[in-house]
């Protein structure tokens, strides 16, 4: 029987390669791109098999984008984008428009006695207090609740949600095919017109979620301190959800100028994958996106980060069982050492060939799970190569971190086997087709290459760049920048008293 | 096709004129009719069913065994075993080759094959590019006739399940989810157990050979493979692969029937690392065939499923008390589910939101939902209904999971019918019927120091203690 297979095991160095260059030609015909006069661009990915649509509105503003001392602002208006319009979700706008007006009034008032500091009547505060709740309450009586989401979810709607990240803000949704023009409605509609209602309990929302995600999670928090200790000064060393105190003094106006500056349809990609026919896209979306008024780019230039001049180092003191993690700087996306990292990345962690899996996990069986990470928090800015273990249990952090710069040693001294470089590219390309069967992945995936690099082939183009990488660029750029003067090791400790 | 282009071209004229319309104001061309893909089916000699499906948009073949067991069947003082052999199946390679060396062999071709132990099946599954899926299919043969379970790759399982034990306190929500689980169903029983080191310092190899060999046979295996092959070469490749399986094993039991009795009551677990609580109340919910289910579904979307559920709207957007809040029917196949609502809110406002979260189900059952909410959550189901057939892969798997729980080919359709039909009238009686407060179980996972309102206004407070026993103490 095993004879049948055997020719099989003679592996040609580039398998899936002709796949690759195959589904690439046949997504030529099945893309197609325009960009409206306002700037925005669209992308249409025509796959006719099922009568559903999936849609992908791609925002280049993310946390990175947050003003200071409003961190977390990009994330909060990632929320107001489900609060509907002068049209959806009011019950009579004219007067919710007013009652709302009537709440940044007293706020005002609020903030200036705040503002005295010491000064500042307590008795004045709390009056003004009970003002603000009553005028929140009012403008509150004129909503028509979740309209905006009861619209999408009716109509067959599915897997409605939107996140913030430090590079994007990502929206997203699927609807049967036949009702393509309705998304093109509410999405313009939101971007066009959005009313920023129930701001002040959704801003009550979001430091629940920051509860929930950080503070709540000691990896959660571990994450939080390893990018403030590891970014000194660029935008990276906040997480997009923001700091409490932030949160808590949020304004609307505040968001609502963040929107102005940065929700501008030149900086705006939307991708549109599934039964659709792009003539069509194309009339909607000139009719419905037409209307959004043309605006200057907002400025892309961000506090860049000094070079780091050594080793830095951040505990989170825990009951929970520990958890550790490397972290090097390493340049942004367009360096041209980027395949060659993704590559080394591969070479350590992936699957169940990975050095680091198969040294630490497997053999030696001091990690419950381990690996790498080539690019974190995002690729737009110079940012982190990151290694990381969840010690097992009666194993310690310290032996780990020392096995993690013994492997680090390794891959610096010892050039990679030609046999694990073929494996890792194989894999790459596999990971690749994979991806392109669910309108979901499409939508995401062209939109952020599109933005990212300037086109979406950049997708499959990449992969060339990956077969270009040797065992010399591996061990190259881990020499280059695996090195201990640009490392930041963030664990938890358990307190004195031992885990519960 | 034509009228709707037509329909495009007064559309177009309109957007001369500079007018959008209002969502309201929008009409539907009607849904193009759904392809549903027929499955090829046919059972081998030797009893194994097979199902198989062609798709050829990407190079890829895709495979997933259904074998009937599950860690229902785990013996009481070996809680685990089945996970462990799972695990192993794959880890511990087979009698001609080491796990290590199937690895590379499969990573080479970029290829996987993977084991996995759930409640009511294992599943075994493969993928591969097409141009090498003949080898990735071996090696899943391999694996599923000829396991060695070699006892390294025992020693490492058992290490790890044992870090898994000892790290299951650490996420504040899996705490409360499991813990009204093991309420909801008792402790005493495989539904509701938890896994302790103990278990795992008595688990022998033996013990794997043995739980795989009565299992672990072709009569008591399905197999659906879809991707890029034409069925006709693939059956014929199948039928040659496993010729040479002919185990045999008695038919594998039922699985246990639930027999749990409520335990209501306020359960509190302690934890000083966290900043909100996350509570989780429920009580036994019921099957798929229950006549009653599809009402089910569309009454606790009403109460918490999406956006605009009551509870979204009341506790996340009306009083911002949490971010995440929800309930679920959670009805199964083949035995009761759990009923359950599940959020998370700062500490001090765990009593509040937990008596809010209550009042919700409470006005369920009180008084009949609005038309506006009846048809939100019909329509929702209805209108949604098209991606249950948006990929190949889920008619194949539903197709089989139909005919390995015994359900009609045609339920699906059937709920279809039964979700239109629904009306306010039936979503009081079933919320009535099936629901009780008096059986309640409420789990709250968080730091009692700073509740504002204590726990105890839900409630008398039972404690859970949450302290992992070492091996020694059972």
């Amino acid at each position: 029987m095993t004879f049948r297979f055997a020719l099989f095991l003679l592996v040609p160095a580039l398998l899936a390669a002709q796949s690759v260059a195959d589904l690439q030609k046949s997504f030529e015909k099945q893309v197609t791109e325009f960009t409206l006069a306002n700037g925005l661009h669209f992308i249409v990915i025509e796959r006719h098999d099922a009568p559903v649509v999936s849609f992908h509105t791609y925002m280049n503003v993310g946390s990175v984008d947050d003003p200071s001392g409003e961190t977390g602002l990009a994330h909060m208006f990632e929320h107001m984008a489900f609060k509907g319009t002068p049209t959806i979700g009011s019950k009579n706008w004219p007067a919710e428009k007013a009652a709302m007006d009537a709440v940044e009034v007293v706020y005002d008032r609020l903030e200036a006695e705040r503002n005295k500091g010491p000064r500042a009547d307590p008795k004045k505060i709390t009056a003004i207090q009970m003002e603000l709740e009553a005028a929140m309450e009012k403008a509150d009586s004129y909503v028509e609740p979740s309209e905006y989401d009861r619209v999408v979810e009716s109509n067959g709607g599915l897997d409605m949600n939107a996140g913030t990240g430090e590079d994007s803000t990502n929206y997203y949704y699927s609807f049967p095919s036949n009702r393509i023009e309705l998304w093109f409605l509410l999405e313009s509609e939101r971007f066009l017109r959005p009313v920023f209602r129930e701001f002040y309990k959704e801003r009550d929302v979001v430091r629940e979620e920051r509860r929930m995600r950080v503070e709540s999670s000691s990896q959660g928090k571990l994450v939080e301190m390893l990018v403030a200790t590891a970014f000194a000064a660029a935008p990276y060393h906040n997480e997009p959800v923001g700091w409490a105190s932030d949160i808590e003094h949020f304004r609307r106006p505040a968001a609502e100028r963040f929107y102005r500056q940065y929700y501008v349809p030149a900086n705006m990609t939307l991708g549109i994958a599934g039964d659709v026919n792009p003539a069509e896209a194309r009339r909607l979306a000139e009719k419905y996106f037409g209307r959004l008024p043309a605006r200057p780019l907002p400025s892309q230039y961000r506090t860049q980060e000094p070079v780091q001049e050594g080793e830095k180092r951040v505990t989170v003191s825990s009951p929970a069982q520990p958890f550790l993690i490397l972290a090097y700087k390493r340049p942004d996306r367009h360096s041209p050492d980027d395949a060659a990292l993704a590559v080394l990345d591969a070479v350590l962690s992936d699957g169940r060939t990975g050095m680091i899996y198969k040294d630490m996990v497997r053999d030696k069986q001091m990690a419950l799970g381990a690996g790498s990470q080539p690019q974190f928090p995002g690729g737009k800015y110079p940012s982190l190569f990151l290694l990381y273990a969840a010690p097992s249990t009666g194993r310690s952090s310290e032996e780990n971190e020392k096995e993690l710069y013994r492997i680090i040693e390794q891959v610096k001294s010892t050039k990679v086997d030609e046999q694990t470089l073929a494996r890792v590219k194989t894999k790459l390309r596999a990971a690749l087709i994979r991806k392109l069967g669910s309108n979901t992945g499409l939508a995401v995936e062209l939109c952020s290459y599109y933005v990212n690099y300037g086109d979406w082939r950049k997708l499959f183009t990449e992969l060339d760049d990956y077969d270009k990488v040797t065992a010399e660029d591996v061990q190259r750029v881990a020499k280059t920048y695996l090195v201990p003067e640009h490392l930041t090791v963030a664990h938890t400790l358990v307190p004195e008293g031992g885990a519960k | 096709m034509t009228r709707r282009l037509l329909f495009g071209a007064l559309l177009a004229t309109a957007a001369l004129a500079q007018t959008v319309p209002s969502y309201q104001q929008l009409v539907y061309p009607p849904l193009k009719q759904v392809k549903i893909p027929e499955p090829v089916t046919f059972t081998l000699k030797n009893g194994m069913r097979v199902f198989l499906l062609e798709d050829h948009e990407l190079p890829v073949v895709n495979g997933l065994a259904l074998v009937r067991t599950g860690n229902l069947f785990d013996p009481p003082d070996k809680r685990g075993l089945s996970s462990v052999m799972a695990d192993v199946l794959r880890s511990g390679g087979t009698r001609a080759k080491t796990g290590d060396q199937i690895d590379e062999e499969l990573e080479n071709i970029a290829a996987s094959v993977e084991s996995n132990m759930g409640e009511t099946n294992a599943s075994l599954s493969f993928s591969g590019l097409k141009e090498t899926a003949g080898t990735a299919l071996h090696v899943f043969k391999e694996v599923m006739t000829d396991p060695e379970f070699r006892q390294d790759k025992i020693d490492l399982s058992i290490t790890q399940m044992d870090s898994g034990i000892d790290r299951r306190n650490d996420d504040p929500q899996g705490i409360a989810e499991r813990e009204i689980s093991s309420i909801i169903y008792g402790r005493d029983n495989s539904y509701g157990w938890s896994i302790e080191h103990a278990d795992m310092a008595r688990i022998q190899r033996a013990d794997l050979q043995q739980f795989y060999r009565r299992y672990y046979f072709p009569k008591n295996v399905m197999l659906a493979v879809y991707g890029d092959f034409s069925a006709a070469e693939m059956r014929g490749q199948i039928e040659a692969l496993f010729a040479d399986w002919n185990v045999e094993q008695p038919p594998v039991p039922a699985f246990p029937t639930v027999t749990s009795k409520p335990a209501p009551g306020v359960y509190l677990a302690e934890k000083s690392d966290v900043t909100q609580t996350f509570f989780a109340m429920g009580e036994l919910s019921g099957t798929l065939r229950d006549p009653d289910y599809p009402a089910l579904e569309v009454a606790v979307n009403i109460l918490g499923s999406g956006f605009t559920s009551r509870l979204m709207s009341q506790i996340r957007t009306k009083l911002g008390l949490a971010y995440s809040i929800g309930a679920g029917w959670g009805a199964n196949y083949d035995h009761p589910g759990t009923f359950r609502i599940v959020g998370s809110t700062k500490s001090a406002s765990t009593t509040e939101a937990i008596q809010a979260a209550r009042a919700e189900l409470e006005k369920m059952r009180a008084a009949e939902v609005t038309e506006q909410e009846l048809k939100t959550a019909k329509d929702a189901v209805l209108n949604s209904f098209v991606f249950f057939f948006d990929s190949p892969a889920k008619t194949l798997n539903r197709v089989m999971m139909y005919e390995y729980f015994g359900y009609p080919k045609d339920f699906l359709f059937e709920y279809q019918k039964k979700v239109t039909a629904v009306t306010r009238a039936d979503v009081l009686r079933v919320m009535r019927a099936h629901t009780n407060a008096a059986n309640l179980s409420i789990v709250a996972v968080g730091n009692p120091k700073d509740f504002g309102k204590p726990l105890s206004a839900a409630g008398k407070v039972e404690k859970i203690d949450l302290s992992i026993p070492p091996v020694s103490a059972k």
